[in-house]
């Protein structure tokens, strides 16, 4: 009953809207962006303003897809934020060290982020531990792994690569000087997942792990390789979001990535997932994304004092929260009178 | 023999072991002096600074739930302290009482939003740290319009809150600390209200329908957590005549994995307040006396990484073996 | 118990001194400095340790202590001083960051009678007040202002520091720096600062600075501190669509800085030139600690220099050294 499968969600009476778990986090974007507008003005509603609140979505929406499927089944991944500096630094030393093809940078970089999940989802699976334990053990690892061999073969802790023109276009590159072509990367993402979660028979598993693992397993649910393969894909994503920022702006630094941490994760939460897993939506968790990113370039654009963006992102995440708590009492109470 | 495996079914065998194994690495490959190392005062004040908060986390850890927005009330009690003591000149006592009042506000907003509604704890500190970080900074801008405060403290405050002990380096922070300890250890695992809250984490319907007052109970939890990082920050401002504003994101993960380490499960109803006290110790020695060794400090974070996957899986490995020896005792 | 060890650690030196007579006394030297995943800090951290090659040669070391984050950066860097005290050090260097709470541990140094550089951060007044033997560095402030003022002089009257660590001292201190150097040359100065959920995240710089510049169209000059800040700074005016209008300073430099200044994207960056304070900073206490001798120039300054289109040739041959 608290699954939301694919089938379920075609049908379009109020009852169901209202039950649809990104019906909030909709009305929650709406609100954002009119307040921002108003405050903002044209310039804001113009092509520079989506742009830049666009820009910055893509990458922690990049990001907060698979933490969004991760929460989803149920688990966290914290060692996002090592996973970006740490592949950003691997294709820096690979190719602009090193001077081997961008290709094979590229490659190793994401490769990095597929074997940290890889390990992740194998100490996750085979072990009674919590993954927030476990993530944040591998992000320490990965931290001291990233800075210590930096030191080591580059001896210094800021690298540098300058792309060839095609690797730009394709990975670094402003569409009409403005909008990041990580946001085309962003949306071939959200494609893939929609599928992969809505209408794939997959989707439904994942679903299942959340609501409860155990019948999940016993239902014939390959839960512990399905893991292993979403912590896979959370550390390729933020991999992927390190290796574009590499591309990008020329330049990968150790420290740093670490906003990524929370920012997917208050992207997903504002997005109507339920963190004890089972509920949720790809669509749901691409408007939470909208949303916190139109908070944060929108205070700029206001002209508002920046460190008051801290506090009305706080407060969204408070009330989207809640409003989607109270959004899921009332679906609950809904469809048990109709029973 | 019965000793033996009655002590690796304590929930701080595993920190013990932890803490041994770091120090023989340390010893082994790092060549460190542990006469030198066990005289320095810089790994014992920084367990006591993140210890304090350690103690309560740990509480509400056992209870099942979780607080991370203790790493903004550090620098919040610290710069609530030095605004008000050290800007506005107002007498010490105000920014003391000032800084454990913001304490128990945000502890009691966390614990009333974390009872009254089905959000879990994490979402909801998230955002209460989130903002609270923006309420400092741009308290702090708004006010002073600096983004650090000085402060000077008048002699009782430094000799109760802010002083180096014994014309050494210890500082004051650490008889808090082990007082603390000693108090929470008592409530825990002598009284009535430690096997509530070990109740409430292991079975929260089943403890309330025991007649526990549940709510309470965690609410209470709340403000411990969210007074006692207020109070590490006031006394850092005091010791060190100013504070500075920051997001103080690294002091969740260090005093999250401190808990663990020490034994504390994540997901509530198992720890122990020694435990929490020798997890901590492990930390700090790992973070702080990494400088001791030869080793580069460069690979701090790995050794930190790698010490707390071994531990919770030394802590997992102990605590089945437990439930198999209680299995086989009742079967 | 401190003084026990005390006794003990003279009395092993002493046996150490007697096995080794005849040879000169081995320094043990304990560096404070940045965290060590900071690329200016780790470029110091190499200038400390080559000069700890000779001290090394000599039966002594080289300790760098550095904070894990700049969250407590004050009272942090006050614990590795007087850790430094405890671990037995023959000689002492730090920059003395936050006064208020760093002083009382520089003077509890200079009261063990352990010899004391302070570098990086506090001038030669704080190397006088505290009793220091000499001062080896820059100063956040007056690169800062060097910014300012090469900014403000060449026509860009209206600028921005970009600050992503709002609270952290030597931040702050190089962003007053650099607005007192606009406003004291006639332009206008102010600080544009991000939220705590943007810190490390280039495209969260960029895309608050390119917001800031449509916002404020007026804004001609911008001041960026690191390597990672003043790339996104660069990239933010571009998708501003002001690249050639906004003029930009960053504060130090690696290889894409100074690719950025060949091209042209930015105007110059500030050098303090890192690997300098670690080096002279060792190698004057290595030097006093094993022979007496001292150096009798006072305030020894290491930046801030400038580089800009005329010299970021030569800077390249030493950075490909991994000296700059």
């Amino acid at each position: 009953m608290s699954m939301q499968s694919a089938a379920e969600a075609k049908g379009f009476s109020l009852g169901s809207l209202i039950r649809r778990p990104e019906t909030g986090s909709f009305l929650g974007f709406v609100v954002v962006y009119t307040f921002f507008a108003i405050l903002g003005g044209a310039v804001f509603m113009g092509a520079p303003g989506w742009s830049s609140w666009l820009n910055i979505a893509a990458e922690v929406g990049i990001i907060a897809l698979p933490v969004g499927l991760l929460m989803i089944s149920g688990e966290f991944d914290m060692s996002v934020g090592a996973v970006v500096p740490a592949a950003s630094v691997t294709a820096a030393l690979l190719s602009g060290h090193f001077e081997l093809p961008a290709l094979i940078g590229i490659c190793g970089g994401l490769a990095v982020g597929l074997l940290v999940g890889f390990v992740n989802g194998l100490l996750v699976t085979r072990s009674a531990i919590p993954s927030l334990i476990v993530t944040i053990g591998v992000m320490f690892a990965v931290m001291g792994l990233t800075l210590g061999f930096a030191v080591l073969i580059k001896g210094s802790t800021s690298l540098s690569y300058v792309p060839d023109p095609l690797t730009k276009s394709l990975l670094g590159t402003f569409v009409g000087g403005m909008f990041n072509v990580s946001i085309f990367w962003w949306l071939g993402f959200v494609v893939a997942f929609v599928f992969f979660l809505h209408f794939s028979p997959i989707g439904n598993w994942v679903f299942a792990m959340g609501g409860d693992a155990e019948s999940a397993r016993n239902a014939g649910v390959p839960t512990a390789k399905l893991k292993i393969a979403l912590f896979m894909a959370s550390g390729f994503c933020a991999a992927f979001v390190g290796v574009a920022q590499l591309m990008t702006y020329q330049s990968a630094q150790v420290a740093g990535g670490q906003s990524f941490i929370f920012n997917s994760i208050m992207c997903v939460v504002i997005g109507g997932v339920l963190l004890t897993g089972g509920a949720g939506s790809i669509f749901g968790i691409v408007l939470g994304t909208m949303t916190f990113a139109v908070v944060n370039q929108g205070i700029f654009f206001a002209a508002l004092d920046p460190n008051i963006g801290s506090i009305i992102i706080g407060a969204l995440l408070l009330i989207a929260v809640l409003s989607n708590d109270s959004f899921r009492t009332l679906a609950m109470t809904l469809s048990s009178k109709k029973k | 023999m019965d000793v033996i495996s009655g002590l690796f079914r304590r929930p701080a065998a595993a920190s013990i072991l932890s803490l041994l194994g770091v120090l023989s690495f340390y010893v082994v490959i790092g060549g460190v002096d542990l006469g030198k190392l066990m005289g320095a005062a810089s790994w014992v004040n920084y367990a006591a600074r993140i210890g304090v908060v350690a103690l309560f986390v740990g509480l509400l850890m056992i209870s099942g739930e979780i607080d991370i927005s203790i790493g903004a009330m550090i620098p919040a009690g610290a710069m609530t302290t030095a605004i008000l003591s050290g800007y506005y000149e107002l007498p010490m006592i105000v920014g003391i009482l000032g800084a454990l009042a913001m304490g128990v506000i945000v502890g009691l907003f966390n614990g009333l939003l974390v009872t009254r509604t089905t959000v879990p704890s994490l979402i909801v500190t998230l955002g209460t740290l989130v903002a609270m970080q923006g309420i400092v900074l741009a308290g702090s801008k708004l006010l002073t319009g600096a983004a650090s405060v000085p402060l000077s403290a008048p002699g009782w405050a430094k000799t109760v809150f802010g002083d180096l002990m014994f014309g050494g380096n210890h500082q004051v922070v650490i008889v808090w600390w082990i007082a603390l300890a000693v108090v929470v250890w008592f409530v825990m695992h002598q009284t009535k209200y430690g096997n509530w809250i070990f109740a409430i984490g292991g079975d929260k319907v089943s403890a309330r329908n025991a007649g526990i007052p549940v709510d309470w109970i965690k609410i209470g939890l709340f403000v411990g957590t969210a007074t006692s990082a207020a109070f590490v920050g006031m006394c850092h401002a005091i010791l060190f005549n100013s504070a500075q504003v920051s997001g103080g994101m690294n002091d969740i993960f260090n005093i999250i994995v401190s808990v663990v380490v020490g034994g504390v499960l994540l997901t509530g109803g198992f720890g122990s307040i020694p435990g929490v006290v020798i997890g901590t110790v492990t930390f700090a020695i790992v973070t702080k006396g990494i400088d001791f060794t030869s080793i580069d400090r460069n690979w701090s974070n790995l050794i930190i990484g790698i010490m707390l996957l071994a531990a919770v899986g030394m802590n997992e490995t102990f605590r089945a073996k437990a439930m198999s020896a209680v299995r086989k005792k009742k079967g | 118990m401190n003084k026990v060890n005390r006794f003990a650690a003279a009395a092993a030196s002493a046996v150490v001194l007697a096995c080794t007579a005849g040879a000169v006394m081995a320094a043990d030297i304990y560096v404070i400095g940045g965290k060590p995943d900071d690329p200016f800090w780790s470029r110091v951290k190499k200038g400390a340790e080559d000069a700890g090659i000779v001290a090394a040669a000599q039966g002594g070391s080289v300790t760098w202590l550095g904070p894990q984050n700049y969250d407590n950066l004050g009272p942090d860097a006050a614990e590795l001083i007087r850790q430094a005290i405890d671990q037995g050090a023959d000689a002492i260097v730090g920059p003395d960051w936050v006064p208020e709470a760093m002083d009382p541990a520089f003077q509890a140094v200079t009261e063990a009678g352990i010899p004391l550089v302070i570098y990086n951060a506090g001038g030669l007044e704080a190397a006088d007040r505290l009793g220091a033997m000499n001062y080896v560095g820059a100063v956040d402030y007056k690169s800062g202002y060097a910014g300012g003022a090469y900014l403000a002089k060449a026509g860009h009257m209206n600028g921005a520091c970009v600050n992503t660590l709002p609270g952290a001292a030597n931040i702050e201190a190089f962003c007053a720096g650099f607005n007192a150097g606009l406003t004291e040359n006639g332009g206008t100065g102010s600080v544009l600062q991000l939220p705590a959920t943007a810190f490390g995240d280039a495209t969260a710089v960029a895309q608050a600075v390119r917001a800031h510049l449509l916002q404020n169209p007026d804004i001609d000059a911008m001041f960026a501190i690191g390597d990672g800040d003043t790339n996104a700074t660069v990239s933010g005016i571009q998708q501003a669509g002001k690249a050639g209008q906004v003029h930009v300073c960053g504060m130090n430099f690696n290889d894409s800085i100074l690719a950025n200044i060949q091209a042209g994207t930015q105007d110059f960056a500030i050098d303090q030139q890192g690997y300098q304070q670690g080096f002279f900073a060792v190698s004057i206490l290595n030097n006093f600690v094993n022979y007496g001798v001292t150096i009798p120039t006072r305030e020894i300054l290491t930046g801030p220099g400038v580089i800009d289109a005329a010299n970021v040739e030569q800077v390249m041959a030493g950075v490909k050294a991994g000296a700059r």
